[in-house]
């Protein structure tokens, strides 16, 4: 058969509430042409985020029930610990109740000023979260990655060259750690080769500079290194999960992506004596460490979906799905990152908007425009997620500016996402019309998710 | 059901700490209060209803509805816990050098205003301190003790009294509403806010509805209100009161420190609408709120409490009085005279109810206390062992079990012997720490 099909049965279904485009313009002045500011209950199809929005299996609900809520000592928790031992083969498991809690332990413990963290790229709140501790984060792509829509197999490789360099200069005394995000999130979700995690490995190895994965799509990468790296093909998925972690000191996860989980993320670790500072961090501001501020029930679910994700007909629907959708705006000449990611569609609106400066935030204006023509609601990475002021308070813009739809797991079905591209594709008729915006409020850090904007007449 | 060799084991395996017992080891589970209810069908439904959207999530907007409804604070935000609540908070609030005055401290509370560079100052009535002492109101505030502090220190640099109904390390006890007025009166003369922990408000009104002239015809809903209408915000732990596994919230009246709260949550908990915490989640925390406040449900909690405690001072057990809101409290210097404070008699205490039956309790005393900046040992007043009862999960039956097994200690309380500590975290030690027996 040539059709892919879900891998799935629709159990149970959560209505969409229609409205009109006309009602449409008005909810996004009022939510200050910023989509973190709209109702859900006014989106038609969400792709905000993949994050936490997944639909849970029946498998995991019924998890759900079986929680067991004791405070602490829970066998909720030790099911999840034992999951993400065997999964990931790090003894030390620590719970948090999202992602970004286990990255702030992290770098408090390991972050603070004249320190450097180094990566293939950083996840906005990984970055926020480095910064704040007052260190400095450091991208290093490779060459490849920072071409939008040049297809190449490995988009997400760290530039090997530049990391040796970046040692030699800055010392590696003050660089705690080496982080690689697979697939690498915020460079449109393109894959990490085993081979370059290898040589990241080794180059860190002999500096004694730990390496975490930032594990969030673990699960997605791992796919496309069957896919696409000689010598995988064969490999199950877990072998290869299992081979990916080896390589690795320890993990950050938002168990929120790669789980199919609403809630739930985790620190998993070698070293015993980093373990404890984390726990003790974890307990002010967390939870126990056998909860971590999750709920029992939370932790089988994340024990659950861990396993799921890793089955390979899941997998293939999933990576094909997005290929689908990147292939339909392809052909209608729409400016996409190619090849398509594991998780979202990135749309460059540099080139798409190219009568819109990026001082004029064209991503942006671009969310705005495909919520207003369709109630697609999608997020802006670029430089209102990450530009900044130089000293005379002119923009520092990013080095892309992308509009990112994320696409949630086992949520829409085929004929969504042909409405999805339908409404790309009329957007992309009438771009001449979408005007730029200007920044009206914002907040000191992650100032995309509270911004508020307007459009330039 | 575990047997005795089995828990003997176990209580050596976990370093004499409950809090490091498996729960499958446990047979009754009283180590907390805290995200051990019972929820309804009715919040179960309400889990199925979960929007899991990151932004604007519906059941966010309800949560919002139900929190201004019932509290009558304008301006709220969800976090993951209670003690995220207070992160936050205590981040916005508290400069180096500040005081913060309260109605006796609480573990992660203080622990988060000392982090934040301010010092906490105890100002409940002394009454609190001495576990015999049958005055109903042991939560109240020493307004002496408030106006002496901001004589010495000045207004300014008091950034917020943090008044909590319910006082926990005091037993569960409740605070008046004369009491509270006048504290608004006084702090308002100097404008200073009044924080509330309200984690276990309703349990409070109850107590005022019961022994409060003027109040014993209104209802609980009614009186958490007027409550609230006396504070500035208030940082809740919804995994009490509010009947939920997961949850709390940051409430504020003040448009100012809301957006400074707003933008940080973003970098701690998760974005303003769910703030680390599941859509369902929001919707079983704005269900069980509306339950918390029910008349029925707090008469049959809190009389739940009360029957054990009575059945335990029939057996003559020395426990705190009066009885609390949500456990007994049963006096560990007063039940093991011989075993002194350095020795750990509240610890040992809550081990040896273990041994005997499975039933885990926790310890609220001098290893709970913690250690001051300079590094020797808070001893508090009150050496306690906590029996918590979790909301709407044992019947009758259980609670004549506990009973029981706290007589039997008793009886044998001269043979027990006192701990010595053996690991020590660096902060809220109570959690982690080890111990061996003397």
């Amino acid at each position: 058969m040539k059709t892919i099909i879900e891998p799935f049965k629709i159990k149970s279904v959560e209505p969409i509430y229609f409205n009109t485009k006309e009602e449409r313009r008005s909810i996004l002045e009022k939510a200050f042409y910023n989509p973190f500011l709209i109702h859900a209950n006014d989106v038609l199809i969400d792709l905000l985020t993949d994050s936490g929005t997944s639909a849970m299996s029946s498998n995991q609900w019924a998890g759900i029930m079986q929680g067991d809520e004791s405070y602490a000592g829970s066998p909720s928790f030790f099911r999840f610990e034992e999951t993400v031992q065997k999964i990931t083969g790090m003894p030390l498991v620590i719970p948090t109740h999202q992602g970004r809690a286990a990255e702030r332990i992290l770098f408090s413990i390991l972050g603070g000023k004249g320190k450097y963290f180094v990566s293939n790229t950083l996840f906005d709140t990984t970055r926020a979260n480095i910064e704040f501790s007052g260190a400095e984060g450091i991208d290093l792509i490779c060459e490849e990655g920072k071409h939008p829509t040049v297809p190449a197999p490995f988009k997400g490789n760290m530039d090997t060259v530049a990391l040796k360099n970046f040692i030699a200069e800055k010392g590696a005394a003050n660089i705690p750690l080496c982080i690689i995000t697979v697939t690498n999130n915020s460079g449109g979700g393109q894959p990490v080769s085993m081979q370059n995690i290898k040589e990241a490995k080794k180059i860190c190895a002999e500096n004694n500079i730990p390496l975490f994965i930032d594990a969030c799509l673990f699960a997605e990468n791992s796919y496309f290194i069957k896919l696409r790296e000689e010598g995988y093909a064969d490999k199950s998925v877990p072998e290869i999960v299992k081979e990916l972690f080896s390589y690795s000191d320890g993990c950050t996860m938002s168990a929120k992506k790669d789980a199919f989980a609403n809630i739930g993320g985790f620190l998993a670790m070698r070293n015993e004596q980093l373990a404890q500072q984390c726990r003790n961090l974890l307990i002010m501001t967390e939870g126990f460490p056998t909860y971590g501020g999750l709920a029992g029930r939370d932790l089988e679910a994340i024990a659950i979906g861990l396993n799921e994700v890793m089955d390979e007909h899941y997998l293939q629907y999933r990576i094909r799905s997005i290929e689908y959708l990147t292939n339909k705006l392809i052909t209608a000449g729409v400016p996409v990152m190619q090849p398509a990611g594991g998780h979202a569609v990135y749309i460059d609106a540099k080139e798409f908007l190219s009568h819109i400066p990026v001082e004029q935030y064209p991503g942006q204006a671009l969310v705005g425009a495909l919520y207003i023509e369709g109630g697609i609601r999608s997020v802006e990475i670029g430089s209102l997620m990450f530009g900044k002021y130089d000293a005379n308070k002119k923009l520092i813009p990013a080095q892309m500016e992308l509009v990112r739809l994320a696409i949630p797991r086992r949520v829409y079905t085929q004929s969504h996402i042909d409405y999805v591209a339908e409404v790309i594709i009329e957007v992309f008729n009438n771009r001449d019309e979408i005007k730029g915006l200007k920044i009206t409020e914002e907040a000191p850090m992650l100032r995309h998710f509270t911004a508020k904007l307007k459009p330039i007449q | 059901m575990t047997t005795p060799v089995h828990r003997k084991k176990a209580m050596q395996e976990a370093g004499y700490n409950t809090f490091l017992l498996r729960s499958e080891d446990v047979y009754i589970d009283l180590l907390t209060d805290s995200g051990t209810s019972a929820m309804s069908d009715r919040q179960w439904a309400g889990m199925m209803m979960g929007d899991e959207s990151y932004a604007g999530s519906r059941n966010f907007y309800h949560l919002e509805e139900v929190v201004k409804d019932v509290y009558g604070y304008k301006y709220m935000i969800p976090t993951h816990q209670g003690r995220g609540a207070e992160n936050i908070l205590s981040k916005i609030l508290i400069k180096k050098g500040d005081i913060i005055p309260g109605n006796m401290y609480f573990t992660t509370t203080r622990l988060h205003q000392e982090l934040a560079g301010g010092k906490f100052e105890d100002i409940i009535i002394d009454e609190a301190h001495d576990p015999e002492n049958e005055f109903l109101f042991k939560g109240n505030v020493d307004l002496n003790k408030l106006e002496k502090l901001i004589k010495k220190y000045g207004a300014k640099k008091i950034p917020y009294v943090s008044m909590a109904t319910s006082v926990n390390m005091a037993g569960g006890q409740p605070i008046s509403m004369k009491n509270l007025k006048e504290l608004r009166a006084l702090t308002k003369k100097h404008s200073i806010r009044i924080i509330h922990d309200m984690t276990r408000v309703a349990e409070n009104a109850y107590f005022i509805h019961q022994r409060e002239k003027g109040y014993e015809h209104k209802t609980i809903k009614e009186i958490v209100k007027e409550i609230c209408s006396y504070t500035d915000g208030a940082t809740m732990s919804a995994k009490k009161d509010a009947l939920v596994n997961i949850g709390g919230f940051l409430a504020l009246n003040d448009w100012d420190v809301f957006e400074e709260a707003r933008n940080m949550v973003v970098v701690y908990e998760g974005l303003h609408t769910y703030g680390g915490l599941a859509g369902r989640d929001m919707e079983a925390m704005a269900i069980g709120i509306g339950e918390s406040v029910s008349d029925d449900h707090i008469k049959a909690r809190v009389g739940q409490v009360i029957y054990l405690g009575e059945k335990m001072m029939e057996y003559e057990i020395p426990i705190v009085k009066p009885i609390g809101g949500h456990g007994i409290f049963v006096n560990a210097k007063k039940f093991l005279p011989h075993i002194p404070q350095d020795q750990f008699p509240a610890q040992s205490l809550a081990a040896e109810i273990y041994l005997d039956s499975g039933v885990r309790t926790m310890e609220r005393g001098v290893v709970s206390a913690g250690r001051k900046a300079t590094g020797e040992n808070y001893y508090p007043k009150l050496e306690l062992v906590r029996f918590t009862i979790p909301r709407r999960v044992y019947t009758q039956a259980h609670m004549d079990v506990i009973a029981e097994s706290a007589a039997r200690v008793y009886e044998r309380r001269n043979s027990i012997k006192g701990m010595k500590m053996v690991y020590e975290p660096k902060y809220l030690r109570f959690f982690q720490a080890k111990f061996e027996k003397l």
